[in-house]
């Protein structure tokens, strides 16, 4: 059932590689995939945002694409790699992309860099001061700190990081998503989602405060496999307590989704990262860095 | 599923009951979904205080006739050499995933396809050989770990999956339904207590040169079987005239498929052959795809391992050109496709 | 006519085969205790032994009973990877000092600190007697070996090491004993913490090792009553004989 042979994403562009730093205009990043967020609701009610959720949900993808947009949309945008549990998939892999759209990463430096070594980075606290997100509540942020997103690896192992940076927090100077996807073992179900939830709630020690539907199947997702996860979601939402923020799926499947099924947003996702095979190829959007 | 959950749920599949690991980079993932399923489904999950323990374990628990198997990384897996040879003296049936990560040493925990002599030749001390099975995709790598079990139980042998820390990571759709593992044999052979029967001695030591030589002479006839008849091989792009033969295997195959692909669109004829099995390797396989190339590249995340084997499977059509990353440098398809258009070209002046 | 009564005979444990064990040597007294506690329990048919890399790698072909002939030292890897897929089974290690002292280290104090439920049997005698009489882990000070030819000299190797003392030193449940074989009376109190250890197996309780103090005349080049004494004189003053853990009943279920 997987097909390994000529799978590359669709583009919307004409494949040719460009020379470094063509990309910084605005328009460039929409070629590529990234247009400006036009649906406000998908902008963050917070200067800070942590990702976090089940191991390979898609919160990687989900963060870059989320900052790229957000930089499309003119927002100064940091992100900070702080995925410990593995030396793979992990936002600092698309530093050139980042970099060339004016993204600003935070990732351990020299070889650290390329270690799955528990790093946290000093600055990270900093910048959460600096976005107004810390303590004490009256802080308000500093000029052009921008939106720092913070990307965390994966299940409660993941999330743990979190909890030597909890204290620099104030209780309402972040969002704290929870990204789902249904389609993965151990998240199929209420009791699964719940599960994964509380854990990554006490191991973050941050109480999550809306979640994000990204049930997908890789290449072979359709309308029902984001519908169902959707559904799913919206249950654990109800007995969470906790909003459904957005429903994120892949851009070429998003204009099927019929718009009245969510109370929520869509964000569309161009995948950056992918499979070997495809990253760094002719027509992927790593290529033109 | 990530590679890393569809090895460990295929082995679950497959009717594994103890899974005994130690933590290392890149391929904690299997621990730590066995963690959670072993206990599901009424198996045993264990973790040593070192991976020299591991093996050992999996010998106890082999000899018992259950199914058991451990996953591992390159140095991991130098410490489990030792067991193997033990395991395959012993001739008990245990699964060994190796989840390459790049060496020498402590290396990197980047993905590499280093420890391809030390699976196919053998890791161990004597005279003793493996079969390995290199899957290039996560229903694959499902698949084949379901197969190392049967082929473990088949020769009474120790089977190794290698795949790469790619392979692990990766996250692809996986159709466990699909999964058709044997039913495990009778053991008259395990040591489960002598009740009713004379007892069973499960053992690796035989002083006397000439018992030992017969064998060694038996073990040898049972590698050669695998020869015959474990072959596993894929073809892809074959056709009668070809500009460029490859020959890659796991992450790297994929990639070299782009890249032929792309190469495709310039009107290049390029094929590729990635063994599966590379213990068996397919050396007919290459033989008879090498015939209609005019060149052959093996491609390795290494500085040169399985190109070797191509060469020895030449035989009067060789040697073959080498591709190499290593490091933990995985080459993006555009830089294998130009460098299989240099080859390519010149082979056509 | 007198009706016969058996008083004494070879064990059904035991295989009806000569050893290879030197004249003297008290590797056969411990086959044969072990053998006894095996009827007396009657769990013949359940029990696996695991031979060590010593002399003793042939007790497979003593005892009757399965087994498994380990690699150097991991006898308690071996014994861990059988019972926890088995805990039906009844599994013993047998292992001499340089296989459990020093290459098997860390499988020892790792399979006992996990409170692995089967039963070692420790044969010390202060010296590895397969490849030779080399200096042993537990080699006493000033005691001569092929590898220590001026005696043990502590400043250079340190001291000999207490197995049973640093074991009993573990948190998790376990029973540790130390026995010698040297004369009858100690070869009853032996038999006495062996039957114990086996029957902590059986009623499921805890992990249990019995250190038996050993002589090798060969390589200790003595006669074996003058081994028998060595022994007496030299490694109970260094080794004291006893109980050194027992099981506590709350924790032990």
């Amino acid at each position: 059932m997987v097909s390994t042979a000529g799978q590359r994403p669709a583009s919307r562009d004409d494949g040719r590689p460009r020379p470094p730093g063509a990309a910084n205009g605005h328009s460039d990043l929409s070629q590529r995939g990234f247009p400006p967020l036009a649906d406000s609701r998908l902008r963050p009610r917070q200067p800070v945002v942590i990702l976090a959720g089940g191991l390979g949900s898609g919160k990687t993808e989900l963060a870059i694409n989320l900052c790229l947009r957000l930089r499309a949309t003119g927002d100064r945008v940091r992100i900070a790699d702080l995925d410990i549990v593995k030396p793979f998939n992990r936002c600092r892999e698309a530093r050139e992309l980042l970099a060339d759209a004016g993204v600003e990463l935070i990732a351990p430096p020299g070889e650290q860099f390329f270690s799955d070594l528990p790093v946290i980075l000093p600055e990270i606290r900093g910048m959460i001061r600096e976005a107004g997100a810390g303590e004490p509540e009256e802080m308000t942020a500093e000029p052009g700190a921008g939106i720092v997103v913070l990307d965390v690896g994966g299940d409660a192992a993941g999330a743990r990081v979190l909890a030597s940076l909890a204290g620099a927090f104030r209780p309402d100077g972040y969002e704290f998503l929870l990204v789902l996807n249904t389609s993965r073992p151990f998240t199929t179900d209420l009791a699964g989602l719940s599960k994964m939830c509380d854990e990554v709630r006490a191991a973050a020690g941050l109480v999550p405060t809306g979640l994000i539907a990204n049930t997908h199947l890789m290449d072979e997702t359709d309308v029902e496999t984001v519908l169902g996860g959707y559904r799913a979601v919206s249950e654990l939402a109800r007995t969470a307590g906790l909003p459904v923020r957005m429903v994120a799926c892949d851009e070429r499947l998003a204009p099927a989704l019929p718009p009245s099924s969510f109370d929520c947003p869509v964000l569309a996702l161009t995948r950056v990262l992918g499979l070997p095979e495809t990253r760094g190829a002719r027509k992927s959007p790593l290529t033109y860095v | 599923m990530k590679g890393a959950e569809a090895i460990g749920e295929a082995a679950i599949r497959a009717g594994a009951s103890a899974y005994f690991c130690y933590p290392i980079t890149p391929q904690t993932e299997v621990a730590e979904y066995l963690a959670k399923r072993m206990p599901q489904v009424g198996g045993v999950f264990l973790q040593g205080e070192s991976e020299v323990a591991v093996a050992n374990m999996l010998f106890g628990a082999a000899a018992t006739g259950k199914r058991v198997f451990t996953s591992t990384s390159s140095p991991g897996f130098s410490l489990m050499a030792e067991a193997m040879s033990y395991i395959a003296g012993a001739e008990l049936p245990v699964v060994f995933i190796n989840v390459m990560r790049c060496g020498p040493g402590l290396g990197g925990v980047l993905a590499a396809q280093g420890d391809y002599w030390q699976a196919t030749r053998n890791s161990g001390h004597g005279d003793y050989r493996c079969p390995v099975l290199a899957p290039c995709s996560v229903q694959e790598a499902a698949e084949l770990t379901v197969q190392a079990f049967d082929l473990a139980e088949k020769y009474r042998n120790p089977v190794i999956l290698l795949a790469d820390g790619m392979i692990g990571q990766m996250m692809e759709p996986v159709s466990l339904d699909s999964l058709t593992p044997g039913v495990p044999s009778e053991k008259p052979w395990a040591t489960t207590g002598c009740r009713g029967r004379d007892p069973n001695i499960i053992k690796s030591l035989y002083l006397d040169p000439h018992v030992l030589e017969k064998m060694n002479l038996r073990l040898s006839a049972k590698y050669r079987r695998m020869v015959d008849e474990e072959v596993q091989v894929e073809l892809y792009n074959q056709r009668d005239r070809l500009d460029l033969l490859v020959v890659a295997y796991g992450t790297m195959a994929r990639i070299c498929k782009t890249a032929i692909d792309i190469l495709g669109e310039e009107g290049l004829h390029l094929a590729l052959v990635r063994p599966i099995s590379l213990f068996p390797f397919p050396a007919a396989a290459v033989h008879a795809a090498a015939r209609h190339a005019t060149r052959v590249v093996t491609v390795e995340l290494s500085q040169g391992q399985m190109v070797e084997d191509v060469d020895l499977a030449l035989r009067e059509l060789g040697p073959s050109e080498f591709f190499g990353r290593s490091g933990g440098v995985v080459p993006t398809p555009d830089e294998v496709a130009g460098a299989f258009r240099r080859l390519a070209k010149g082979a056509c002046q | 006519m007198t009706a016969t009564q058996t008083l004494y005979s070879r064990p059904e444990a035991l295989r009806r085969v000569p050893t290879h064990y030197c004249p003297g040597c008290t590797h056969g007294t411990a086959h044969r205790l072990i053998a006894e506690v095996i009827d007396a329990l009657g769990i013949r048919e359940r029990t696996v032994g695991i031979a060590p890399v010593g002399c003793a790698v042939l007790a497979y072909n003593y005892f009757n009973c399965d087994f498994l002939e380990a690699a150097h030292g991991r006898a308690p890897a071996f014994a861990t990877g059988v019972k926890r897929v088995r805990p039906d089974l009844i599994v013993f290690t047998y292992q001499g000092d340089g296989d459990l002292a020093s290459i098997g280290m860390g499988e020892i104090v790792h399979a006992a600190n996990r409170g692995e439920k089967f039963t070692v049997i420790f044969i010390n005698n202060a010296i590895y007697g397969m490849t030779g009489g080399q200096m042993a882990p537990t080699t006493l000070p000033g005691q001569i070996t092929t590898t220590c030819p001026d005696g043990r000299d502590v400043r250079q190797v340190g001291y000999p090491i207490r197995m049973s003392e640093l074991l009993a030193t573990l948190r998790t449940p376990a029973y540790v004993a130390r026995g010698s074989l040297h004369e009858p009376g100690r070869i009853l109190e032996a038999k006495r913490f062996i039957e114990k250890a086996f029957r902590y197996q059986v009623e499921d309780r805890c992990f249990a090792l019995v250190e038996l103090l050993s002589t090798c005349p060969t390589n200790w080049a003595m006669p074996p009553d003058v081994a028998c004494k060595w022994l007496a004189d030299n490694m109970i003053p260094y080794y004291p004989l006893g109980e050194l853990k027992l099981p506590e009943e709350s924790v032990t279920s």
